[in-house]
């Protein structure tokens, strides 16, 4: 088994490191899950290979980029699909959660809590809902309760991670109300011992994120 | 014979990247391009509300790096083994970082304001993330991204800095001189060269 050491602030306490943890607690495989504090970033920066973070080093070697980390450990762990084009699905799915927490980023960071407030109402109507009645529309299709193909695939986690553990959190489930099945699937990727397991540990390990 | 339909704009923008691979590639597919006032009439029969959309013997396939990627891998352009996949999905990822930085300049109206928020991105995204690029460049010394032959992380780079130099001007890559190289490269292959001649003349 390679050594894994997943290097990411401490803060956001899930943020774009989050989808990897989950994948690899899913999968029961260990990894060094490094967090530093902000005061630390100005020394990390420089050698990392973009200047940004999350990073993964596998043996040593390093690779930069969240969704590019999670897909290789996806792949890895047998997590990533069942054929090509399966992949691409979930890749798809990913790129969607990417965007996503790209959008959220604009009310995350507003300090005024006015316009704060303001911006997620907004964002939760002209970004979330539209797409919470695609996938629906997506899971519908595809007929099994997974995002792709018929078993758990990093799609899934990403979802659970976006809209179960992020915005169920934050907004309650009113915003789900019409879309049962990826409910649904949130709740059952919720409930599957690993991640029940990964969970528990890292809400007893780590502080809640001061937002 | 896999049927492709490549859904999107009549721009480069998103869609680019995958009309690059296949055009590198040599491999036949619909270029299906509309214009931005039909965009209500695609909209609704996208998974997502998005393009571009990639029809694959009809089965859809949306996001720009899913559909590019999954070309790539198709089509002998992703890299010789894991490893490689993997490096060249994360400059990829990096090009698609640099695009989102665009939208507010693309976007800006007053030509003044356009110019300082080009100028700011440039200073403080663009040139840090070539520093570092083009120390990858060296680093790997086969004047690729990745490995030792084109990739579609090289056409990435070539499809967002090649429009960039158009609109903003040589001196974007100036301090640059292995992508330079390297863009040009891309530039210069007899079939990328060919597309380009002979693709439509868009503003994006």
């Amino acid at each position: 088994m390679p050594v894994y050491k997943l290097h990411y602030f401490n803060n956001p306490r899930q943020g774009r490191a989050e989808l990897s943890r989950l994948i690899l607690s899913q999968a029961g495989v260990e990894f060094q899950d490094i967090r530093f504090a902000h005061c630390e970033w100005p020394a990390i920066k420089p050698t990392t290979p973009f200047g940004h973070v999350p990073i993964l080093e596998v043996d040593g070697r390093v690779l930069a980029q969240s969704n590019t980390i999670a897909r290789y450990l996806a792949k890895k762990h047998g997590l990533a699909g069942q054929d090509e084009w399966e992949e691409a699905l979930a890749d798809m799915y990913a790129d969607n959660i990417h965007d996503l927490l790209n959008a959220v980023a604009v009310p995350f960071v507003e300090k005024d809590p006015v316009k704060k407030k303001e911006l997620y109402q907004n964002f939760m109507r002209i970004t979330i809902a539209p797409h919470v009645a695609a996938v629906e529309k997506q899971l519908k299709k595809n007929n099994t309760g997974y995002l792709v193909g018929n078993q758990l695939t990093w799609a899934d986690l990403a979802y659970y991670a976006y809209f179960s553990d992020f915005l169920e959190v934050k907004f309650g489930s009113a915003f789900l109300k019409a879309a049962p099945r990826l409910k649904a699937l949130i709740d059952r990727v919720k409930a599957l011992p690993n991640v029940q397991k990964w969970t528990a540990y890292r809400d007893a390990t780590y502080p809640e994120d001061k937002e | 014979m896999v049927h492709y339909k490549l859904i999107y704009f009549n721009l480069r923008g998103r869609g680019e990247l995958a009309r690059l691979v296949l055009h590198h590639q040599e491999v036949a597919f619909e270029d299906f391009r509309f214009e931005r006032e039909e965009w209500p009439k695609y909209k609704a029969g996208t998974p997502f509300g998005q393009v571009p959309v990639l029809e694959v013997d009809g089965k859809p396939l949306a996001q720009s790096n899913a559909i590019a990627r999954y070309l790539a891998r198709q089509h002998g352009l992703a890299g010789q083994n894991e490893w490689e996949q993997s490096q060249a999905d994360m400059y990829v990822d990096c090009i698609y970082d640099l695009i989102s930085g665009t939208r507010p300049i693309i976007y800006e109206t007053d030509k003044e304001k356009q110019k300082e928020i080009l100028q700011k991105f440039l200073k403080e995204t663009v040139n840090p993330h070539l520093e570092k690029l083009e120390q990858q460049l060296i680093k790997n010394g086969t004047g690729f991204l990745v490995g030792k032959s084109i990739t579609w992380a090289d056409l990435a780079y070539y499809s967002f800095f090649s429009p960039m130099t158009e609109r903003f001007g040589d001196s974007v890559i100036d301090n640059s001189p292995h992508l330079k190289k390297l863009v040009e490269h891309v530039a210069n292959i007899p079939q990328i060269k060919k597309y380009v001649e002979t693709r439509p003349k868009t503003t994006l």
